[in-house]
């Protein structure tokens, strides 16, 4: 159940997210050095400056921290889309680190900051035969 | 602070509708530099700087059509949108200052209807950067940015749509005795602004600023050469322009979210200029969108938060019985959506005596440059 059509953007895969878009877990980067954590991420680690970095599966729970509906579509691939919602997740085991995404098991005007939210895995395949794994939200 | 340099003269282009204007977007810029050049009794050869913010018309072409050179000084400011609007007065101070240049030339010049438009977003199939974690998710447009910031602020703080409305109330008030500004002669009602359609949810239509074509300006150089100008030069008392660590950071991630990111800039303003939001009679804030406008005004130090709804209502950001009146020539939503030049433009009239809602006896005057987009920057001006 998408919220955007199939052929709408997706993310271009690299070394530093990678592991986000296709492990279908929430595998926050973080920093071998120093063990900080940031989300998107980052070629340098904001607190220490290492570049080397790991990642930490976080549990797929969290709460809405903000939201917005689209009613205006901007691009003209979009205008059977709206209106649409994006939400801000807060993650419950690290709330400083916030996740951006589509609730669409809820209609747009019944969502509140605060819901209680798990994530779940879109499938999608890019044009160039990649595999990704976009993570979206559902009420828990 | 007070630096070496002073504000000579502004002008301004005639300001259309997205797509009305018969001129390209760098004829726009000729035409509003010529204006304040000679608003401030100068000559084109007197001209060695150019300063701006995201704007695409290269002082290499500016010098060649106007006749300016040699030429001694360029900058932008990086990033931030039209928060590089009160930047770009703070490098041409800088500049002068240091001794780089004499006179220079601080513009910007947006034509929507000849290049992109800003409510639009263009199709990628893959988003990159910070981008890979939004776009696919339609979080493209300023408005949907600003709205996500709008909506936490609005939850925590208990600001109410109605004073989002104030924002946009006070800029068609005051647009009404504007001639120059786009909605001259078309008030706007509370009714009207709540009945208007949804853009990005907390923003209706009139929350967000309109798409247009046009050009302003304004002159900076020496105390010295000022001397013998046509009219009486305007101090620049002090200019932020700045950020905390990992303020801004993409994808909502800055640890200070939600945030105007004036914080910082409120700061260093106040202390660089030796005076407080106390000492403030009328300011000019830049609205790309109403919420990140009250933020900017809790950041700037006018209000705490929770006060915020009190502080716009009953015409207190309204001219001329308000405490604070606000974006007096009309500002981004009832003036005219230069990028936010025209919020520079009217601080510099309301020291010189010329808005058409004009402050009495104004010994300072504030313009905040675009919220909600990083870095953020604030200049004020006063009597030189």
């Amino acid at each position: 159940m998408s919220v955007l059509p199939d052929d709408w953007a997706l993310p271009a895969l690299n070394a530093r997210n990678e592991q986000w878009f296709t492990s279908g877990s929430i595998a926050v980067q973080r920093c071998i050095a120093c063990s900080t954590r940031q989300h998107p991420p980052e070629e340098i680690c904001h607190r220490c400056g290492a570049s080397a970095f790991d990642h930490d599966v976080l549990a797929p729970t969290g709460t809405v921290f903000s939201y917005t509906v689209a009613h205006y579509a901007v691009n003209r691939a979009l205008a059977d889309s709206v209106p649409y919602a994006v939400v801000l997740v807060s993650l419950d085991e690290d709330p400083a680190v916030r996740v951006v995404g589509n609730l669409p098991g809820v209609p747009c005007d019944a969502i509140r900051i605060g819901m209680e939210v798990e994530a779940y895995w879109e499938e999608r395949t890019a044009e160039d035969g990649a595999a990704i794994r976009l993570p979206q939200w559902r009420v828990r | 602070m007070r630096g070496a340099a002073v504000v000579v003269g502004v002008g301004e282009s005639t300001y259309y509708k997205r797509g009305g204007s018969p001129d390209t977007e760098f004829q726009l810029a000729c035409t509003a530099i010529r204006r304040a050049v000679e608003d401030a009794g100068l000559a084109m050869a007197d001209i060695d700087g150019f300063t701006s913010y995201m704007d695409r018309n290269e002082p290499v072409r500016l010098s060649a059509a106007l006749g300016v050179g040699p030429l001694n000084f360029t900058a932008q400011t990086f990033g931030g949108g039209g928060n590089g609007a009160a930047a770009a007065v703070t490098l041409a101070d800088a500049a002068i200052s240091a001794g780089y240049a004499e006179t220079i030339v601080v513009f910007r010049a947006l034509a929507q209807g000849q290049f992109h438009r800003y409510g639009q977003a263009g199709r990628v199939r893959r988003a990159r950067g910070a981008g890979a974690f939004t776009a696919p998710y339609g979080m493209l447009s300023a408005a949907q940015i600003c709205a996500m910031q709008t909506m936490r602020y609005m939850h925590e703080h208990g600001i109410t749509q109605d004073s989002l409305a104030e924002i946009v109330l006070a800029g068609f008030e005051h647009a009404q005795r504007n001639p120059r500004a786009i909605r001259y002669g078309t008030p706007l009602t509370r009714e009207q602004y709540h009945a208007s359609r949804w853009i990005a949810e907390p923003f209706h239509l009139y929350d967000c600023c309109p798409e247009n074509d046009g050009a302003a300006a304004i002159v900076v150089t020496t105390k010295e050469r000022a001397r013998d100008l046509r009219k009486s030069p305007v101090a620049i008392v002090a200019g932020a322009h700045g950020l905390e660590h990992r303020g801004g950071v993409a994808a909502f991630a800055d640890p200070t979210f939600p945030t105007a990111y004036h914080r910082h800039v409120g700061t260093k303003l106040w202390e660089r200029a030796g005076c407080g939001p106390q000492d403030i009679g009328v300011a000019q804030f830049y609205e790309n969108f109403t919420g990140p406008v009250l933020i900017a005004i809790a950041e700037m130090g006018f209000c705490e938060p929770g006060e915020l709804n009190d502080f716009v209502a009953d015409g207190n950001i309204r001219w001329p019985d308000g405490g604070l009146p606000i974006n007096t020539a009309g500002g981004n939503l009832g003036e005219a959506y230069i990028h936010g030049f025209g919020n520079v433009v009217e601080a510099v009239r309301q020291v010189r005596g010329e808005s058409t809602c004009q402050v009495p006896d104004v010994e300072l005057s504030l313009s905040v440059s675009g919220p909600g987009y990083a870095p953020g920057s604030a200049i004020l001006f006063g009597k030189a």
